[in-house]
C-alpha cells in the first residue's frame, strides 16, 4: 500500500484513492449515459417517434432510394441531419431544443401548417449543407472516389463539371429525399412570386438572397 | 373488302387441317402458354432502361420517350422535378433537351411567356421504358418519305 | 412528314374557324406534300373522347397526333393516344375464323383450326338453333361493349331484341357504368349530364371522388391542370381509399377507409343544412325527396347468406315471390331528410371514414359556399360500388340542396371510362333492360314506340329485361346460356371472380362460346369460335363522349386477313335466319308480309336503313360493309336510330354533319348544341321563364334520396386481413389487348405489381421487387410487391391493377354488384398477402 502511495499525486491523496476512483466511474458512467441518451435520440426510431415527422417527412423519405435501394445501405434521418463530428453535432443537438419547443407549441402539428413551413425548414438545413459543403453528404459520397464507369450518362457528365465550378451536392441534389416546398418555375401563376431554387450558381444565389 | 371465294377459302382450310403448318394454329393469348387455372409466370423482373441518348421518334408528333431512368423524380403542385433540367432556363447548364415551343401554347394556341400548364404532368405523354422484351412483334411502319 | 399544324390549319382555315363555334365545319381531309392522307378521328380509349388526326400511307396507318382542332384535347394526346398508329399493327393479329375441332368437326375439347366465314356461320347457326330449340330466345347471349361503334351496337341490339326475341344483350358498360345510369335515371329521369368539359375552364374548385383522373383521364386532367395551376384561387380535393396521381394536385387530399364516401356524402349534406346554407329557392322550385329500400343485399347468387337475410333484394322468397324491390322508392319531406343526415356528424363520420375533421369541414365548405363553383367527378370509385346507385344519386343530393348544378363551373359530371359507354352502350341501349333514347323494355309504351319505328308488329320485343353481365356469366356456368356472343371486350380477363363464376361457364360442355376480336385475348383463346375483327379506323365508326360528343370517323386503311367488322358479322349472320324459324306464328301473324323473310331483311334491308345509296359514301375512302351489302350502312342505320332521340330530348344531328363537325353535344336542335342541360339559356328542352327544369321526369323536378351508410359485401378480416381494390394505370387500356402489343406502351408499365405500404410490405417479410402470393377467398395470383410506385396505398389496403393476362387480378375479385344497377364492385374485397 505504502509503495503505491508513492506514485499518487498530491491531490489524490488528498481526497483518497476510493473517491478518485469513484469519480471516475461516475464520469464514465454520466459520459456514457450522456452518449447514450446523445444516440437514442439520433436514431430513425426517436425522431419518427413525433407524428410532424413521421406523417410528413418520413413518409416522404420511404418513396426514395436513402430508404430502399440496390444493396441496403440505407441513410437514417441523423445521417444525413445530425453532423458526425463532436463539435458541430452538439450545437446541432443544442438547436434541437428549439425544435422540442416548437413541438410544444404545436407549429407544425398538421400537414397544412407544416407544408406552410416546409420552405423555411428546408432553407435552413439547405443553408447548413451549404455551409458545411454537404459535409453529411460526404460522409458516404466522397468526390475523390467516384468512378464515373459505373455512373449514369448524365451523373457522369455533370458530376466533374460541378465540381471544378466547386459546387457543393447540396446545389443541384435538393428534395431528394422530401417534397420540395412551393417553387417559382415559371409555369403558370399558382407559383408565381414563390421561392426561385438556387443550383449554386452565384446570380442566382443572389436572388435567393434578395428574397 | 376483297372476298376470296369461298371454296379457295374452304380449300385453304381443308389443306391446314391436314397438317399444314399455319401462323394461325394457336389462339395464345398474351398469358403465353401458362393455362388460365396455372399461377402467374415469375421471370418479370425488369429494370429502367440504361441512359441513353435519344430514342428515335416513329413519326413527327410522337411525345419522345424518356431516354434516362426517372428514379426518385417528383412532380408535384410545388415542383416540377422534370423541368429543373428540361426548362429553357436550365437546358443549356444540364444539356437536356429543352422543353419544345408548342409547350408554350394555351388551350387557344395563344403564346405564353411560362410553360403552359396544362402540359405540367410530364409523364401523362412521356415515358420511361423498362428493359422488358416486347410480348408480341409489332409491324408499324414509319411513313416513307416521298418526293424528298 | 411534312406537314405540320400550321399547314393543317391552313389547308383547312374555314373548318378549323367554325369548328371553334361549334358549328359544323368542312371535312378535316388533307394530303401533306409527302403523301401522307390526314383525317380525323375519335381516339380509340377512354371516355374523354379526344379528336385525333390519322395519317394515313399506302393503305396503312403511318401516323396519328392530337387534334389541335378538337375542343376536347386541343391538339393533345396522353401517350396512349399518341401511340393509336401502332394498336393495329400487332403481329399476331386474328385473320380468319378460328374453331376448335378435331376430325374436322367442331369439339370443345379440340385444337383452334383455321376454317372460311361460312364455316363459321354454319356452326354459329347450328348452335343457335339447338340452344333456341332446348332453351327458347333465353338459351342465347351476347356480350357487347361501350367500345362498340354507334351503329354496330345498334344492329346488335336489334338482331337480339328484335330478331332473336331475346333481351340477353348486356354491354361491358355494365360493369362500367351502370350505377352512374341508374343514378341519373332515378334522380333526373332522364339519363347523362348535365354539364359538359367546359364546365373544367369556369369551376373553382374540383372534387374528384374516386377517380384517378390524372391516369384515367389525362386529357382532362391537363384542362383541370391548367385551370389550377392558372390561377392561385382555384382548390383541388381528392377522395379515394389510396394516394394516387391525381393527389400531385391536391390543395385537400384525403383517403377514406373503402365504402365510407355513403357517410362522407351524408355528412356534407347534414352541414349544409346546419350551416343553414341550402338554396331554399331552388329546392322548393326543383327538387323532391324520397327514401329509399335499404336492405337490398348485394347481388350475389340467392343461396349466399347475405341474399338470404336481405329482405328487400327482389329475389324469390320462401313463397317463391319476389322480396321487395331494391329500386323502391317513397315520398319524404325536406324535414324528414334533414333528420336521416343529422346523425353523420363530422365526428362521427372522421371516426368511420378516418378522415380529419377539418379536411371533412374543408371539403363541405367548397360546396356550402355559394360564392365557390364547384365540380364534382367520379368514376368508378362510385359506380364499382354495392351501393353505386346510392352514392350516384347521393352526389346530386348535395349539388342539388345548394343548386349548384346546370350552369358553367358547377356541375357533378359522372366520367365515363369508355370511348362510347355513352354513345353506343347507354344511348343506343344494348343494356338487357333497355331501348334506343333512355326507353326501357319493361315499359309497354316503350316497346311499342320501339316496334313501331323498326317496322315490327307489336309483341315483338319481350317484356322481361334479359341477362345482365354477372347474371349473364352465371346462367353460363349454369348451363341456363348455350350460345354465348362477345364481341369488342375480353370479359373473360375482366370480369369478376375467374375462378369460380367465368372460366367454368366458358369451358361448361353445354356451352358455345364465339370471340369477335382482332387479337387472340385471353377471351378468345378459352372460346370455342374467334372471329378476326376489323378495329378502329379499318371501319367507319362513331362514338359518343361522356360529355354527350358525338364524333364520327371515316374508314382509313382496310382490315388485315378475313377480318370484318362487329356490324358486319351481326348483319350477315341474320342473313341465316328467317323470321318463321324464330318467331312464333301468333307474332308473325300480326305482320304477314314478313313471312318468308330473312332477319337481314326485316331488320336491316327493311327499307328504312337501306335508304341511302353507297355513293354517298365520300370520295377516297373504303367503307367495306357498304359496298358489301350495297347500300351505306352507317347512314341508314344511323338516321334510323336517330328518330327515336329527335324530340325527345336526345336530338342528334343529321348524318353528313358528324363526319364535318369535331363532335356535336346532344341535344343538338336547330343545328345547335347544348352545352348545359335543364337550364333555360343553354337547353332548348326548357321553356322560358321557367328557368330550371329537370324535365326528366314528369314533374320537372329532380330527386334527393335519403340513403344510409351500409356496409360492404365482403370486409378485411383476421385471415383476410387486407382491401383490395383493382383498376387501370394510365399506358394501359383495360385487359391490355392493345397497349400491351405496343412495344412503347408494354415497356413503360411491362406487367402488373401489387402496390402497397412498405409498413405493410414488411410486417409481411416482403420487400420492393419480391414475389409474393395475394389470396382471397375465391382465388390467388402471384405478383412483384412495388411499395415506391405511383400509388400509395394507406397501411390495410393493396391496389392491383387488371391488364395483365398473365396476373389476372380478377381471379380474386368478388362477383358482388350494386343490387339495382347490377355493376360489380371490383374495389372492395378481402385479401391476405403472405411471401410465396
Amino acid at each position: 500500500m505504502m509503495s503505491l502511495q508513492k506514485f499518487m499525486p498530491a491531490w489524490v491523496k488528498r481526497v483518497g484513492l476510493f473517491t478518485v476512483v469513484a469519480l471516475f466511474l461516475a464520469g464514465v458512467i454520466f459520459w456514457g449515459g450522456f452518449n447514450w441518451a446523445l444516440e437514442a435520440t439520433n436514431k430513425e426510431e426517436f425522431c419518427i417517434s413525433c407524428h410532424e415527422m413521421k406523417d410528413n417527412v418520413f413518409k416522404e423519405y420511404q418513396n426514395t432510394i436513402h430508404y430502399t435501394n440496390r444493396t441496403g445501405v440505407r441513410a437514417t434521418c441523423p445521417d444525413c441531419h445530425v453532423p458526425k463530428e463532436w463539435g458541430p453535432k452538439m450545437i446541432r443537438k443544442i438547436q434541437a431544443s428549439n425544435e422540442v419547443w416548437h413541438k410544444l407549441l404545436g407549429s407544425v402539428d398538421t400537414p397544412e401548417k407544416f407544408n406552410a413551413k416546409r420552405h423555411e425548414l428546408a432553407q435552413h438545413e439547405w443553408d447548413r449543407m451549404k455551409k458545411n459543403d454537404s459535409q453529411e453528404c460526404r460522409n458516404c459520397h466522397r468526390y475523390d472516389y467516384m468512378d464515373y464507369t459505373e455512373q449514369g450518362n448524365r451523373a457522369a457528365k455533370m458530376h466533374p463539371k460541378a465540381f471544378e465550378e466547386g459546387k457543393t451536392c447540396i446545389d443541384c441534389h435538393k428534395g431528394i429525399a422530401h417534397q420540395l416546398p412551393q417553387i417559382d418555375q415559371h409555369i403558370g401563376k399558382q407559383n408565381e412570386g414563390a421561392l426561385e431554387i438556387s443550383h449554386g450558381d452565384k446570380t442566382e444565389a443572389k436572388v435567393e438572397e434578395k428574397k | 373488302m376483297r372476298f376470296i371465294p369461298a371454296l379457295v377459302l374452304a380449300g385453304a382450310a381443308l389443306l391446314s387441317w391436314a397438317g399444314v403448318a399455319s401462323a394461325q394454329e394457336v389462339v395464345e393469348s398474351l398469358r403465353g402458354n401458362n393455362p388460365i387455372t396455372a399461377t402467374s409466370r415469375t421471370d418479370n423482373m425488369f429494370r429502367p432502361e440504361k441512359d441513353q441518348d435519344l430514342i428515335p421518334r416513329n413519326f413527327q408528333k410522337q411525345p419522345p420517350l424518356i431516354p434516362h431512368s426517372i428514379k426518385g423524380y417528383n412532380i408535384t403542385q410545388n415542383f416540377n422535378k422534370c423541368m429543373d433540367c428540361h426548362s429553357k432556363e436550365r437546358a443549356e447548364e444540364t444539356g437536356a433537351t429543352k422543353v419544345a415551343k408548342s409547350h408554350y401554347l394555351d388551350r387557344e394556341d395563344k403564346k405564353l411567356t411560362n410553360i403552359s400548364p396544362r402540359r405540367y404532368f410530364c409523364l401523362q405523354c412521356h415515358v420511361p421504358q423498362f428493359d422488358a422484351k416486347p410480348l408480341v412483334e409489332n409491324t408499324y411502319k414509319p411513313a416513307a418519305k416521298k418526293g424528298e | 412528314m411534312k406537314l405540320n399544324r400550321r399547314d393543317f390549319i391552313k389547308a383547312n382555315a374555314a373548318a378549323a374557324a367554325m369548328s371553334v363555334a361549334g358549328l359544323p365545319a368542312t371535312s378535316a381531309v388533307a394530303a401533306g406534300k409527302d403523301d401522307i392522307r390526314w383525317d380525323k378521328a375519335a381516339c380509340r380509349f377512354c371516355g374523354t373522347g379526344c379528336g385525333v388526326l390519322v395519317g394515313t400511307q399506302d393503305g396503312r396507318v403511318v401516323a396519328t397526333q392530337g387534334d389541335p382542332d378538337a375542343p376536347v384535347n386541343r391538339g393533345l394526346n396522353c401517350i396512349k393516344g399518341y401511340f393509336l398508329s401502332k394498336i393495329m399493327y400487332g403481329a399476331d393479329r386474328v385473320k380468319t375464323p378460328m374453331l376448335r375441332m378435331k376430325n374436322g368437326k367442331y369439339d370443345k375439347e379440340g385444337d383452334f383450326t383455321p376454317i372460311s366465314w361460312t364455316q363459321a356461320f354454319d356452326i354459329m347457326e347450328a348452335q343457335v338453333r339447338d340452344a333456341l330449340k332446348k332453351k327458347g330466345p333465353a338459351g342465347i347471349a351476347m356480350f357487347g361493349s361501350g367500345q362498340w361503334t354507334i351503329w354496330e351496337g345498334y344492329a346488335a341490339a336489334k338482331l337480339m331484341k328484335a330478331g332473336f326475341r331475346s333481351n340477353n344483350i348486356d354491354p361491358n358498360a355494365r360493369h362500367c357504368m351502370a350505377s352512374a345510369v341508374a343514378g341519373f335515371m332515378r334522380t333526373f329521369g332522364i339519363d347523362e349530364p348535365a354539364g359538359c368539359y367546359d364546365d373544367i375552364e369556369h369551376a373553382d374548385a374540383f372534387v374528384l371522388w374516386g377517380s384517378n383522373m390524372a391516369e384515367m383521364h389525362p386529357i382532362l386532367w391537363t384542362r383541370i391542370t391548367d385551370r389550377k395551376l392558372s390561377s392561385k384561387h382555384v382548390k383541388v380535393a381528392v377522395l379515394s381509399t389510396f394516394e394516387h396521381r391525381s393527389y400531385e394536385l391536391a390543395d385537400i387530399p384525403m383517403i377514406f377507409t373503402p365504402q365510407t364516401d355513403l357517410a362522407i356524402l351524408n355528412f356534407i349534406c347534414n352541414y349544409i343544412i346546419q350551416k343553414g346554407k341550402v338554396n331554399q329557392e331552388f329546392v322548393s322550385k326543383h327538387v323532391n325527396f324520397k327514401k329509399s329500400a335499404t336492405d337490398i343485399g348485394y347481388g350475389l347468387r340467392p343461396n349466399n347468406e347475405l341474399e338470404k337475410k336481405a329482405t328487400s333484394n327482389g329475389y324469390p322468397g320462401d313463397d317463391g315471390k319476389p322480396k321487395g324491390d331494391p329500386g323502391k322508392s317513397e315520398p319524404i319531406t325536406f324535414d324528414e331528410f334533414k333528420q336521416f343526415v343529422s346523425e353523420y356528424t363530422v365526428e362521427k363520420v372522421s371516426k368511420l371514414s378516418g378522415v380529419p375533421t377539418k379536411d371533412l369541414i374543408a371539403l363541405a365548405e367548397l360546396y356550402a359556399d355559394p360564392k365557390i363553383k364547384v365540380t364534382s367527378y367520379w368514376t368508378m370509385g362510385f359506380n364499382q360500388h354495392t351501393r353505386g346507385t346510392w352514392v350516384n344519386n347521393m352526389i346530386y343530393n348535395v349539388h342539388l340542396l345548394v343548386g349548384k348544378i346546370s350552369e358553367p363551373g358547377n356541375s357533378p359530371f359522372s366520367l365515363t371510362g369508355q370511348p362510347s359507354a355513352c354513345g353506343t352502350a347507354r344511348e343506343v341501349g344494348t343494356f338487357s333492360h333497355r331501348l334506343p333514347a333512355d326507353m326501357v323494355v319493361t315499359n309497354p309504351e316503350h316497346r311499342k314506340h320501339t316496334e313501331e319505328l323498326w317496322g315490327l308488329p307489336e309483341g315483338t320485343i319481350p317484356e322481361k329485361p334479359g341477362l345482365h353481365a354477372v347474371a349473364m356469366a352465371r346462367a353460363l356456368k349454369d348451363g341456363k346460356v348455350n350460345f354465348y356472343w362477345q364481341q369488342c371486350n375480353n370479359n373473360l380477363q375482366a370480369g369478376p371472380n375467374i375462378n369460380q363464376e367465368l372460366y367454368p361457364g366458358w369451358r361448361n360442355p353445354e356451352t358455345f362460346v364465339v370471340i369477335s376480336d382482332p387479337y387472340p385475348t385471353l377471351s378468345a383463346s378459352y372460346a370455342d369460335l374467334v372471329l378476326p375483327t376489323a378495329m378502329w379506323v379499318e371501319k367507319e365508326g362513331a362514338y359518343g363522349n361522356a360529355e354527350r360528343r358525338t364524333q364520327f370517323w371515316r374508314q382509313q386503311v382496310k382490315a388485315p386477313g378475313e377480318s370484318r367488322s362487329d356490324m358486319w358479322q351481326v348483319m350477315e349472320f341474320s342473313k341465316r335466319f328467317k323470321v318463321e324459324e324464330v318467331w312464333p306464328a301468333e307474332l308473325l301473324a300480326k305482320a304477314p308480309k314478313l313471312k318468308g323473310k330473312t332477319l337481314y331483311q326485316v331488320l336491316y334491308a327493311n327499307g328504312v336503313a337501306d335508304k341511302y345509296k353507297v355513293s354517298e359514301v365520300a370520295p377516297g375512302f373504303d367503307n367495306d360493309e357498304s359496298k358489301y351489302f350495297g347500300f351505306y350502312v352507317q347512314k341508314g342505320l344511323f338516321e334510323e336510330y336517330a328518330q327515336f332521340g329527335r324530340g325527345h330530348g336526345h336530338d342528334l344531328a343529321p348524318f353528313e354533319t358528324y363526319h364535318k363537325a369535331r363532335g356535336l353535344r346532344w341535344p343538338v336542335v336547330d343545328g345547335k348544341e347544348t352545352l348545359w342541360r335543364f337550364r333555360e339559356g343553354y337547353d332548348p328542352y326548357v321553356k322560358k321563364g321557367e328557368g330550371v327544369a329537370f324535365y326528366g321526369h314528369k314533374d320537372r323536378k329532380a330527386v334527393i334520396f335519403a340513403l344510409p351508410y351500409q356496409q360492404p359485401a365482403e370486409m378485411p378480416d383476421k385471415e383476410f386481413d387486407m382491401w383490395l381494390c383493382t383498376g387501370r394505370v394510365l399506358e394501359h387500356w383495360h385487359t391490355g389487348t392493345m397497349t400491351r402489343r405496343v412495344p412503347e406502351l408494354y415497356k413503360a408499365f411491362p406487367d402488373a405489381v401489387v402496390f402497397m405500404h412498405p409498413d405493410d410490405a414488411k410486417a409481411r417479410g416482403l420487400q420492393r421487387g419480391m414475389e409474393c402470393k395475394v389470396t382471397s377467398r375465391r382465388g390467388e395470383v402471384v405478383l412483384r410487391v412495388e411499395t415506391r410506385g405511383r400509388n400509395k396505398p394507406p397501411r390495410g389496403l393493396v391496389f392491383i391493377p387488371f391488364f395483365d393476362a398473365g396476373r389476372l387480378a380478377n381471379k380474386l375479385t368478388l362477383d358482388a354488384t350494386c343490387p339495382i344497377s347490377k355493376e360489380t364492385d371490383y374495389k372492395k374485397c378481402a385479401v391476405k398477402v403472405t411471401k410465396v
